[in-house]
């Protein structure tokens, strides 16, 4: 997969990342791959991104930091 | 790089946390009908019927209330693990301890052994249906960290606190020999010490650097403080086991539990010095409120066994506890949280437009005015012992409180209810 979005998100209060990340996805292209850094695992993001059919893939980095891969998959 | 297991759970439905919230007011609403029923100062003994009814019906019917319904929206936020039938479980757990808690202030109120008696059974029932859905939930959570760690050690709290207090209640229910006073003790150490103090640390560990914007806690705090909480409450309830154990030890082990809290608190207010937003926010200022109240019962509670009037200190410190510690915090974790929830459970359900802003779902004034309600409620309490009228300003205080929460907690869910009609609409 190729990262072609990147979005940091680390230190925004609630909702701010979960819109950014949103309306980051509503404009990537087709076959692309979002890369999200964020200061929290967001476990309320996941639900959203099944619900709307993307896969995602989290990393932990150091300071308690993730990764995130998402990817369209319908 | 650590590859993280991925979530399959789903958030409950909204109703399930705020019909906790909905119904938690009124049982400040009842607090304070029951003081004031008392006649007298029920503040100046610890052992007031009225004192007792009251202190349940905050513990249970609003503290417990808050804690049980948020846990079960907080389970799959911080560990992605939801309750299993969490409607069910909301259902089989809110209804008993509604009953429950009713029946337990009207036996404590009214002095009548066949209310008590009938009350713990049905409050055993709430519990052991929540504790048994939050151990499965904790034990199917894939995810690691020290807020599931305080959880499971909180909901261990409950379960002792929970099984004391089933026995003192059937034990004065049905006149049995038992050591009442050492068996009360170790209820309320493992009720507030243990299931408020560690569930507040762990969710802390979450809510202040997610809404407040601080830096995280130190990892080793987060990593060490709520076991050594936990073995510390242990030890003291212990201790009075062995008749033979030296005073140094039974001292030595006390401080050291209260130097934990003045830790935990004392971090908190110096991170959220470090807060990146300085803007001025009321539920910041609740949670300084707690925090600070916390130090003042740890205080309050070392200087105890030095003081003239030992009952008296503690039950300022239980005042402080109660009133400054826990229901500030609360209050401050049920504003951000409710709207939050409105504002996702909007998104979530497919808006992606006519979401009202978070700051508007609740409107600010009413925190800010809520803020100085609880304030003026806090500094009556602190006199009451002494001061007849400030009991009276108490009890008026704890009604406003409940309605003005109440008020604010209808404000949110009518916002989600309207925007989702709208919305409704708009889509057909």
């Amino acid at each position: 997969m190729n990262t072609t979005a990147e979005i940091d998100v680390r230190g925004l209060a609630p909702p701010e990342p979960f819109e950014k990340i949103m309306y980051a996805l509503q404009t990537l292209p087709a076959g692309s791959v979002l890369q999200v850094l964020i200061h929290r695992e967001p476990f309320p993001l996941y639900d959203v991104l099944r619900d709307s059919g993307y896969a995602w893939n989290t990393r932990m980095l150091a300071e308690d930091n993730f990764m995130i891969l998402i990817s369209r998959t319908l | 790089m650590k590859l993280i297991g991925l979530s399959t759970e789903q958030a409950p439905h909204i109703s399930v946390p705020l019909r906790f919230f909905a119904v938690a007011p009124l049982f400040l609403v009842l607090a304070a009908l029951i003081l004031a029923l008392d006649g007298g100062n029920p503040f100046a003994h610890s052992h007031t019927p009225a004192l007792l009814a009251a202190t349940h019906a905050i513990t249970l019917g609003f503290v417990t209330m808050i804690m049980l319904g948020s846990l079960q929206q907080i389970l799959p936020v911080v560990i992605g693990s939801s309750l299993p039938a969490p409607r069910l479980v909301a259902w089989f757990t809110l209804l008993p301890l509604i009953a429950g808690t009713l029946l337990l202030c009207g036996g404590f109120m009214l002095r009548k052994p066949e209310l008590l008696d009938a009350a713990w059974p049905i409050l055993g029932l709430a519990f052991a249906v929540f504790i048994g859905a939050a151990l499965l939930s904790l034990a199917r959570a894939a995810t690691q960290n020290s807020s599931k760690t305080a959880i499971l050690l909180a909901i261990l709290a409950l379960s002792g606190a929970v099984t004391l207090g089933m026995l003192l209640l059937r034990g004065y229910a049905a006149g049995l020999s038992l050591d009442y006073p050492m068996l009360a003790a170790a209820h309320v150490s493992l009720a507030l010490g243990g299931w408020v103090l560690l569930l507040i640390v762990g969710v802390s560990y979450q809510v202040v650097p997610m809404f407040q914007l601080t830096p995280n806690y130190p990892k080793w705090l987060t990593v060490s403080l709520t076991p050594a909480i936990f073995a510390l409450l242990l030890l003291n309830l212990a201790l009075p086991l062995f008749g033979s154990t030296p005073r140094w030890l039974a001292f030595v082990a006390e401080n050291l539990f209260w130097l934990c809290a003045i830790y935990f608190s004392a971090t908190t207010l110096l991170l959220q010095k470090q807060r990146r937003r300085r803007i001025p926010d009321a539920t910041l200022i609740f949670y300084r409120l707690g925090m600070s109240s916390l130090l003042g019962v740890a205080a309050l509670a070392m200087a105890a066994p030095y003081a003239a009037n030992p009952e008296l200190v503690r039950i300022l410190a239980g005042l402080l506890f109660l009133l400054g510690f826990a229901m500030s915090l609360i209050f401050g974790m049920l504003y951000k949280i409710v709207p939050f929830l409105v504002w996702f459970h909007l998104f979530r359900g497919g808006a992606k437009t006519g979401i009202p802003n978070m700051k508007e779902i609740i409107p600010e004034p009413w925190m800010w005015r809520h803020v100085w309600l609880h304030g003026c409620t806090l500094s009556a309490a602190l006199l009451a012992p002494w001061w007849t009228i400030a009991a009276w300003i108490v009890m008026l205080c704890l009604l406003l409180q409940g309605l003005l929460l109440g008020y604010a907690l209808f404000t949110g869910i009518a916002v989600y209810r309207r925007t989702l009609k709208h919305l409704e609409t708009a889509a057909s």
